[in-house]
């Protein structure tokens, strides 16, 4: 289903997108959201006793997967091949670029479920208040990488320039028009 | 006069969100079970509701706060507190439901304005004026049942504000008297302030397609590439008298934007945009859209297409007027 | 101790004119109950084929030593349906309230108020008795934790719990009936008179979930809360109603005379309710603070 969405990467930019050989982003990612946690922690409060869900997120797209626990400063976040995929509470799969643009809030998240999208197995509570907590944040992607100030402008104005250009490329919806 | 937009906002963001893209008003509620969106990760804390009100007042739009539930046997003190936090934040109105906590913000707050809740369903000249004679309401949300020539009929027989929705999830049942939820999972709109709790949502793939259950019930199955609705009990596909169908009702959301001129006429005071479950992308994007509605009628000017605007954030992809054109029913 | 009342409540289905008038011949003849509830909840449009039939059947039923109650319109919105809710108050005997509409006109007399207004509070419950409500039917999806603190808060209240029948779980603007044969409510040919117990609605795999009536949604299950003497003592609930179906009332009410006097165990009143011709399995969730749709357990 989610396979044949319009918005899917071109198989180059697919093969561009998957690292080689083993997969160096989950300490990356561990570290960048535990920082982020430090500086809007409120946004961990919102989830409650969600924080120690573990949520598998697949972008259909690319063959890895991240299995993320929002614990606060005790988050952890792994980045997997999906053969060695591992049970978690629950599983979201998606575009990549579908699943970026639910971070930073330019997609709607139910507009995207309705139009099929985006598939979810197990704890729909947990996605639910993930999600309601991410919308919250007004994530940026600097606020993925840790950048702040200045720096922080600059990776904001790329990332999303870039994102909007991909968009555009691979029509993706942008405002959630139907598929 | 022009139409009051009233928009939602289940988070600060989405407060900041509705009220810069053009709300007169925004609705919001705290995070625990005294407001009809108790979804997890939803919702105010105390500071974040005086935070919005700041917000809101600074950009000169209002904040109306929902204790719309009913207060716990034994445990009224949550539904006392969020009364006391709301005026404290310096909410413009309340929006209640419960005859017990009108009653208790009636005696205790009475500089609070009160708004009824459509899940009080009052539906009568009778019951709004036992509403507005015994506690002071203001404005009754009108129960989405009503007709728009009902509403004209009724707002010519009371002399309280009336407010209407006019976009969003749409329930079939009269709110505030429907126990489906509860039948279902134990967990109901009048108990805990949510419906078919996602808690108890599962999706399972087969060979028929993905199929949604409600703690066991089998409520919609849809095939590949099939638009999805929300897995809402009365929203799900059943077999009755030897028919599956969408029985309760499809799933499409309202939209009575081509009615705005005709809600105007009906004396209606304000309209509301359902949905303090989505993000700010859609209430961004659906109070411009309607905020440019209103506006035009107002000018005297013709209708904005609306519904070919907000067309892919709806439920099933499809709309309806709903209760407000009489074939509906 | 006084003896648990037990009420039939209003027949909730479209029933005939006939039907009506030999089912109640019978009630007054022989059912075990001492209070019975007459009038048309459900739907307006029902309400002409009905209206000329309650002064006999009032008389019927009080000849037989019956205390009768009229139980107004739960969703009225027409000025027909409003005139009959403050007609129907006004007729002398003691009214029970569905919706807030009646409250006017019964303020400051005895009242009762039926489950489907929202008390979920000793709150409410203070409010309306201080108005004048002497007796209070429970909405069905109130917890028991939540039964037992609002009757303890308010002694001289008599509160009430459904006991028996199919859950009235919803009303609606809409008409089910007329959408599943694809009418309009408004030309509807009452084909709920077809269903005397409701149509049931099944889910996609089959399992046995709701049953339509008009503009109502009612559960597939029949409730069937059993306490004991005892238990109903601690919970401070005073009577049960029994709701009407086509299976024989008369037998359902004697079970429950039976349990409510200590004759019959619950087991026993179980096993017998289950041997009659009911519409759906027995459920008991409501009242065992589960979900409303979960079976009794028999042991």
């Amino acid at each position: 289903m989610a396979e044949h969405f319009r918005g899917e990467l071109p198989r180059l930019l697919r093969i561009l997108a998957a690292p080689a050989g083993f997969l160096p982003l989950g300490p990356a990612l561990t570290l960048a959201v535990r920082r982020f946690a430090r500086r809007k922690p409120t946004v961990f409060d919102r989830l409650g006793e969600y924080g120690k869900c573990s949520f598998l997120i697949e972008p259909s797209d690319l063959d890895f997967s991240f299995l993320m626990v929002p614990d606060g400063v005790r988050s952890e976040v792994k980045c997997m091949r999906r053969r060695a995929t591992q049970p978690a509470d629950v599983t979201v799969r998606a575009p990549l670029l579908v699943l970026l643009g639910l971070l930073d809030g330019t997609l709607d998240g139910d507009a995207m479920f309705f139009n099929r999208a985006i598939s979810v197995s197990g704890r729909t509570d947990a996605l639910v208040a993930l999600r309601n907590a991410i919308e919250d944040a007004e994530l940026t992607p600097a606020d993925f990488v840790g950048a702040t100030g200045g720096l922080g402008k600059l990776v904001d104005r790329s990332v999303i320039g870039g994102l909007g250009l991909a968009r555009r490329f691979t029509g993706s919806p942008i405002h959630g028009e139907p598929s | 006069m022009s139409l009051e937009l009233v928009c939602p906002a289940g988070t600060p963001s989405a407060l900041r969100a509705a009220v810069e893209a053009g709300a007169h008003s925004v609705y919001c509620g705290f995070r625990d079970e005294t407001n009809a969106r108790n979804f997890p990760g939803l919702n105010f804390s105390p500071d974040e509701m005086i935070e919005g009100v700041r917000f809101a007042h600074a950009h000169g739009a209002k904040v109306l706060v929902a204790i719309n539930t009913f207060a716990k046997a034994g445990s009224m003190e949550a539904w006392k507190a969020a009364l006391a936090n709301a005026e404290k934040a310096g909410a413009d109105a309340v929006i209640l439901a419960d005859l017990a906590v009108l009653d208790h913000a009636a005696t205790h707050h009475p500089n609070l304005r009160l708004h009824l809740s459509v899940q009080a369903a009052a539906a009568t000249p009778e019951a709004i004026a036992f509403y507005a004679d015994t506690f002071g309401v203001k404005r009754v949300v009108m129960p989405r049942v009503l007709s728009v020539e009902e509403i004209a009929k009724l707002n010519a027989a009371i002399n309280v504000e009336t407010e209407a929705f006019v976009f969003g999830g749409l329930c079939p049942m009269t709110e505030g008297r429907c126990s489906l939820s509860s039948y279902a999972t134990g967990k109901s709109p009048n108990l805990t302030g949510v419906c078919s709790p996602p808690e108890h949502v599962a999706y399972s793939e087969d060979r028929n397609g993905t199929a949604t259950r409600l703690n066991g019930f089998t409520i919609d199955r849809f095939g590949a590439g099939e638009q999805a609705g929300y897995p809402t009990l009365c929203k799900g596909r059943f077999v009755a008298g030897g028919k599956t169908s969408y029985l309760f009702e499809d799933p499409v959301s309202l939209n009575a934007a081509s009615l705005i001129a005709a809600f105007a006429k009906a004396g209606i005071t304000a309209l509301k945009i359902e949905g303090r479950q989505r993000g700010k992308g859609y209430v961004t994007e659906v109070v411009r859209t309607f905020r440019a509605a209103v506006d035009a009628i107002d000018a005297g000017g013709t209708e904005v297409e609306v519904g070919r605007l907000l067309a892919g954030l709806v439920e099933g992809g499809r709309q309806t007027s709903g209760a407000y054109k009489k074939t509906w029913r | 101790m006084t003896q648990t009342g037990l009420t039939l409540g209003p027949v909730l289905f479209n029933w005939s004119p006939d039907r009506l008038r030999d089912f109640y011949a019978r009630i007054a003849d022989e059912a075990d109950v001492d209070r019975v509830h007459l009038g048309e909840v459900v739907c307006g449009k029902r309400q002409p084929f009905t209206d000329g039939l309650w002064p006999e059947l009032i008389e019927r039923l009080q000849a037989a030593g019956k205390e009768v109650v009229l139980s107004t319109l739960a969703l009225p919105y027409n000025p027909r349906e409003r005139a009959s809710v403050v007609d129907f108050c006004k007729v002398g005997e003691l009214a029970e309230i569905n919706d807030l509409t009646a409250l006017p006109t019964v303020a400051g007399k005895p009242f009762l108020v039926g489950p489907f207004v929202n008390v979920y509070n000793e709150g409410a419950a203070r409010f309306l008795a201080g108005r004048g409500a002497t007796g209070i039917c429970l909405p069905v999806e109130l917890p028991i934790a939540s039964v037992a603190i609002i009757a303890g808060a308010l002694p001289d209240v008599e509160f009430e719990l459904f006991a028996f029948g199919r859950l009235p779980l919803a009303l609606s603007g809409r008409c089910y009936h007329a959408r599943l044969h694809g009418l309009h409510k408004d030309g509807c040919q009452f084909v709920c008179d077809r269903d005397p117990d409701g149509l049931p609605v099944d889910t996609l795999d089959g399992q046995q979930f709701l049953a339509i009536n008009g503009i109502q949604t009612l559960s597939n299950g029949v409730e069937a809360f059993c306490p004991t003497p005892e238990e109903l003592g601690r919970l401070g609930v005073r009577r049960l109603r029994l709701s009407p179906h086509t299976v024989d009332m008369v037998a359902v009410s004697r079970l429950y005379r039976a349990l409510l006097d200590g004759k019959a165990s619950r087991g026993e009143t179980l096993a017998a309710l289950k041997g009659l011709n009911l519409p759906g399995e027995l459920v008991d969730g409501f009242t065992r603070g589960q979900p409303g749709s979960a079976r009794v357990e028999m042991a």
